[in-house]
């Protein structure tokens, strides 16, 4: 099994100085919350991921969740580790205080996240989604479901799910078919729901459903749809659990990955209807669980930063111990000495620092946006949407390159499970798959993001980085970091002036554009960081081993995934030419 | 130079420790005395009077001393350091309980676990787990040292001096012995066996330690573990080799499914012969093992059993 | 009744030791700091007190640069009440960090003073003994288990060869050995409580000691590398070779 330990100096780094995050605190009068409290609390989920998690993240794996009669059992650990996670608060870092949250920040999250991710997704995504629970019920549901639900949730003495999806609605939610129907002063729920991840377990005495379900006057489409919380267990007088509600799980997929995360079949209404509370106003439900998108998509994207770090360490381990060849001189080499390796592991250094700088940045707009004023709120929001997409679609589309790289250096023995390094391969897999495909967030960033605004929002961030080439070029003329952003910048213009011409062929060129924005805002930061760094290395403060590393990684970046941008905006190019240009019977025109 | 050394005993037997902290002692040179304190303890006396090379042997026989109770032995050592250069006792749990105190009352520092005599003030310990060396002169008049007994040989017992009984008592009335567990093993402890064979994860679970035992019972062997097996449940911490459980330096040291992290070697690394069993060859325990074999414990380690 | 607990800030355990090239130490430039881990029993112990009822009031105490404060914010997060830093850039021996330590115990007049037994950095194993024969408090080493009845402890120790129990005039020195306890993990609340603790920060001219040098450190060296020896094929070979070349079995 591969160690992990969390990556704390580079954590502190983009917290610190690339995101100024002092600054921000000083600014906002938060005089108990600054980097140096971050660092302590990003210390302590270390020790619990290290200390909890790394060794349950194989059993998970290899003993899936099991369903005996209605009840899932979870992976044996799985409750002990859940019991410590909640005992030391976890659950309640950026919750809201009025119901006992610690009300943190969105940025602190993210990187505790990514500790609990790298440690073991499977396990994560339970906390994970009892977050997305926590932030339906305390932005939309009444003073009566915050009473009941919230303070349990944010303890995570009880935990949440995410019923979207349906066997004929996965993509497309409009076409929900999962009733509610308003029967004795009462709403009754009934359907079936699928990919409910952590549907159930026996780690908690109740579990908090939040339930995607149409009611009989609904208008047609997305328009139609009503969110509900249906608990596990109805609650008694005191807000205890105690009836047993209409649902439970039918059955467990058989998944490629991320054992250790049940993903259920939920069945609601067998017997007459289970018991809903409806969230907010009927038919707005849709809109509810959009509002939280941004967050669980970003979300996803730390989990592929997670992964990718994880296999990283893993690869980077191995590389320096295994033994292979002879120098010139005849002594026996380790492969980390070989060029090759080395480019593999630069890849997953860069590329992992890269996604680590993006997804920090992406999630501490949402701490910027709390704090700002009504009119900039508006300004931050629409950042927050332009970027969500090129977050979860780039990060999970790289995450899957990485993994892969990590067991490219482990050679035949990294396709032999018991390394472990397999496992991060297919646990990674599903990320470009759920809480949206790639295909979905890039057909998002074209048309919503960009052809809805006619690029504004494309366009603010362009000055942006026009910014950050300045700023170097007026450190070094010559600057190559400078130049190869600009050349990037330049593309990335290109393409959105290409996509504006032909704005009937987005969805050809989604993935590639989707690409493009990706390897710039990574480049972007990437060269922002250097800034950062040489400032550190100027003032000789901070680890000059660890800045000039990053000053290596930063180029390396540029050399090797800035690049990328070329051949994107080549493809954009090519628009539907040959993309749309087969028959259907043509693509069996080799067989047929 | 007069140096003293502290005699390890329970009062019946003299310990080895003694002996190697004696070798300590003649390597700073000049007259070297051993002090006897205990309770009923005069045949340790006789017996240390054979120690090859030492002058005398001091006793002080009294209940007060019967269970070397730190506030007792304090100011009696204290109190024969008068003209003394050198305070030496072996760095056992005893000693490490005793001389410090000793040290402090005397405003000097004490050296703790040193493995070699550079010269009358300069001594060599091994610092942060044995994964640095250091080299300490003292600056004090009165040098305390403790001994790691690993670092020295044992002296020969051929002598016979002349033992001095002596008369002070000191019982300072603020600690009492209340009892003692001595752990019934046929085993030898830990720190003291010469021959150890541990455990780390490979072992699987806590009952599969026994196939260790059997071997442990051929060799006479003490059984240890990992941290990795302790963090596992498979056995209880006192068992733990490693930087926070117990250094070892034995003759034989035997690892098996351990795969050899920091930690534990730098628990273990002084051992004169290792040997390491994993099934994993990449496993970097094999990078500091005398002899090392690739192989499924399961299968071999049985075998090992039967073989000896 | 209080609780003074000290705590010492070291080179994380994961770490991996590096000796400077100039041989003058080891190299602590920009490595993982943590608490010692028997510090960490310590605190834990001192809390474990407070929360049976027997201590009212847990102070924890470190000594050393500014840095070491990061380790007490850990041991108030823990639980402790409130903290104090002597702060100073010296290197401190262990008999002058005893002195130090001594002058805290004579203004705060503890009932008991828990000490990591020793620090993993210098691995010395003494502060707490000097620290009692400073004070004349009596003490409890290598404790595995702490039992306070009114005036007197017993204190079970780890000894070689299995446990002893002593019975301790109070007020009293221990130190822990690993078995005494199992260390909790600071929790999210009481991280955000740590910040709004007291922590006090005095000097060594404050307190009125003088430090004394003992000893010096002439040089650091890494230990003699093992070479990596030789693989068996088999149980045989393996046991001829123990027998007829290490000649240790």
């Amino acid at each position: 099994m591969s160690n992990y330990q969390h990556p704390y100096k580079e954590a502190n780094f983009v917290i610190g100085h690339l995101l100024h995050f002092d600054q921000f605190c000083e600014a906002h009068s938060w005089d108990e919350i600054n980097t140096d409290f971050t660092a302590v609390v990003l210390a302590e989920a270390e020790k619990f991921a290290v200390n909890y998690l790394l060794e349950l993240n194989r059993q998970g794996d290899l003993q899936a969740a099991s369903l005996q009669g209605d009840k899932v059992c979870e992976t044996p650990g799985f409750a002990r580790a859940y019991q410590q996670f909640i005992a030391q608060g976890w659950p309640s870092l950026s919750a809201t205080e009025a119901y006992g949250g610690q009300g943190l920040p969105n940025l602190l999250s993210v990187a505790c996240n990514e500790i609990w991710q790298s440690a073991n997704l499977a396990f994560s995504l339970c906390p994970l989604l009892g977050q997305g629970a926590i932030t339906a019920i305390a932005e939309h549901g009444s003073e009566t479901l915050k009473q009941q639900f919230l303070a349990k949730l944010i303890s995570g003495e009880w935990t949440g799910t995410m019923n979207l999806t349906e066997a004929g609605a996965g993509s497309d939610l409009a076409a929900i078919k999962t009733r509610a129907e308003y029967i004795d002063g009462e709403y009754k729920i009934s359907g079936q729901k699928i990919f409910i991840t952590w549907g159930d377990h026996q780690m908690t005495d109740n579990i908090i459903h939040l339930v995607l379900a149409r009611l009989p006057d609904a208008p047609v489409g997305v328009k139609g749809i009503s969110l509900f919380v249906v608990p596990k267990f109805l609650l008694d007088a005191q807000g205890n659990p105690a009836a047993e509600n209409d649902l439970r799980c039918l059955s467990l997929e058989h998944k490629m990955g991320i054992h250790g995360s049940p993903t259920c079949v939920m069945s609601y209404g067998d017997k007459g209807g289970a018991i809903g509370y409806l969230v907010g106003e009927k038919h707005h439900g849709l809109g509810y669980m959009f509002s939280m998108m941004n967050h669980a998509r970003q979300g996803v994207a730390v989990q592929g930063l997670g992964i990718s770090e994880r296999a990283y360490q893993a690869a980077l381990e191995y590389a320096g111990n295994r033994v292979q060849g002879r120098d010139k001189a005849g002594n026996s080499m380790r492969i980390i000495e070989f060029a090759d390796v080395r480019r593999m592991l630069m890849m997953m250094k860069s590329g992992t620092e890269a996604m680590r700088a993006l997804c920090y940045y992406a999630g501490f707009k949402t701490d910027q946006k709390a704090a700002a004023t009504e009119r900039q709120k508006s300004a931050l929001q629409a950042q927050i949407s332009f970027l969500t997409p090129i977050v979860k679609g780039w990060c999970t589309e790289l995450t899957q390159e990485l993994v892969s790289l990590a067991m490219q250096v482990y050679g035949g023995a990294g396709y032999i499970e018991e390394t472990g390094v397999a496992q991060h391969v297919r646990d990674a897999r599903i990320l470009t798959i759920y809480e949206g495909t790639t295909g979905i967030q890039a057909l998002d960033l074209t048309h919503r993001k960009t052809l809805s605004d006619k690029a504004l929002q494309a366009r603010q961030i362009f000055k942006e980085i026009q910014q950050t080439i300045d700023d170097l070029a007026v450190l070094d003329q010559r600057c190559y970091l400078s130049r190869a952003l600009a050349d990037a910048l330049g593309d990335a213009q290109e393409a959105v002036s290409w996509l504006l011409e032909n704005p009937d062929q987005g969805g050809s060129v989604a993935a590639n554009y989707l690409q493009l924005w990706g390897y710039l805002m990574g480049g972007w930061l990437m060269a922002k960081s250097h800034l950062a760094a040489r400032q550190q290395l100027q003032l000789d403060a901070g680890d000059s081993d660890y800045l000039n590393a990053k000053l290596v990684t930063c180029k390396f970046y540029t050399q090797h995934f800035l690049v990328r941008t070329q051949a994107c905006l080549a493809s954009i190019r090519a628009g539907s030419d040959t993309i749309m240009a087969l028959s259907e019977q043509q693509f069996f025109s080799h067989v047929n | 130079m007069s140096i003293l050394v502290i005699a390890e005993h329970d009062n019946d037997t003299l310990k080895s420790a003694t002996l190697n902290t004696v070798t300590a002692a003649l390597q700073i040179g000049g007259d070297v005395a051993v002090l006897v304190a205990g309770s009923d303890c005069q045949s340790v006396a006789e017996q240390a009077a054979k120690i090859s090379g030492i002058s005398k042997v001091l006793i002080a026989d009294n209940p007060a001393y019967e269970k070397f109770l730190a506030e007792n032995m304090m100011p009696l050592i204290v109190e024969l350091s008068a003209g003394k250069t050198h305070l030496l006792a072996a760095a056992t749990t005893s000693g490490k309980n005793i001389m410090p105190g000793v040290a402090a009352l005397l405003d000097v520092a004490q050296i703790s676990e040193i493995i070699s005599v550079e010269s009358a003030d300069t001594f060599q310990r091994p610092i942060y787990a044995g994964n640095a060396i250091a080299t300490v002169q003292s600056l004090d008049a009165i040098k305390v040292l403790t001994v790691r007994t690993t670092g020295f040989d044992e002296t020969a017992v051929a002598g016979s001096a002349e033992i001095e009984v002596l008369a002070t008592v000191c019982d300072s009335g603020k600690s009492r012995f209340v009892s003692e567990e001595v752990v019934a093993s046929e085993r030898p402890e830990l720190t003291s066996a010469k021959v150890i064979i541990s455990g780390g994860r490979g072992m699987g679970n806590g009952e599969n330690f026994s196939l260790l035992e059997a071997v442990a019972d051929k060799l006479g062997a003490a059984v240890g573990a990992s941290r990795a097996a302790v963090d596992a449940g498979f056995v209880s911490n006192d068992m733990q080799v490693g930087q926070t459980g117990k250094i070892v330096a034995p003759e034989l040291y035997i690892a098996v499914g351990i795969s050899g992290a920091i930690q534990h070697l730098a628990g273990m690394k002084d051992s004169k012969v290792i040997v390491a069993i994993n099934k994993d060859e990449d496993a970097p325990i094999f990078s500091i093992a005398d002899y090392g074999l690739v192989a499924d414990l399961f299968e071999v380690v049985p075998q090992l059993a039967e073989q000896l | 009744m209080k609780v003074l607990v000290t705590v010492k800030r070291v080179i994380d355990y994961n770490v991996k030791v590096r000796v400077k090239a100039d041989n003058s130490g080891v190299d602590l430039n920009n490595v993982k700091m943590a608490m010692n881990p028997f510090c960490e029993i310590a605190v834990e112990e001192a809390i474990r007190l407070k929360e049976a009822g027997v201590a009212t009031e847990v102070v924890a105490v470190s000594l050393g640069p500014k840095a070491c404060q990061e380790q007490l914010r850990t041991a108030l997060a823990l639980g402790a009440d409130r903290a104090i830093h002597v702060e100073t850039e010296q290197e401190l021996e262990s008999l002058n960090v005893a002195k130090l330590l001594a002058k805290i115990v004579e203004i705060e007049q503890p009932a008991i003073v828990i000490l990591g037994k020793q620090s993993i950095d210098t691995d010395n194993n003494q502060t707490g003994q000097m620290l009692a024969a400073l004070t004349g408090m009596p003490q409890g080493t290598f404790a595995s288990k702490i039992v306070i009845n009114n005036d007197k402890a017993l204190v079970t120790r780890e000894v070689d060869g299995g446990l002893q129990t002593i019975e301790l005039n109070m007020p009293i020195i221990a130190t822990t050995d690993l078995r005494l306890n199992e260390p909790r993990y600071a929790s999210l609340p009481n991280i955000m409580k740590a910040k709004r603790k007291p922590l006090a920060v005095k000097t060594v001219e404050e307190l009125g000691v003088t430090l004394k040098e003992h000893s010096k450190i002439v040089s650091v060296n890494a230990p003699a590398e093992r070479q990596a020896g030789i693989k068996v094929a088999d149980v045989t070979e393996l046991v001829d070779k123990l027998k007829n070349e290490a000649k240790v079995i």
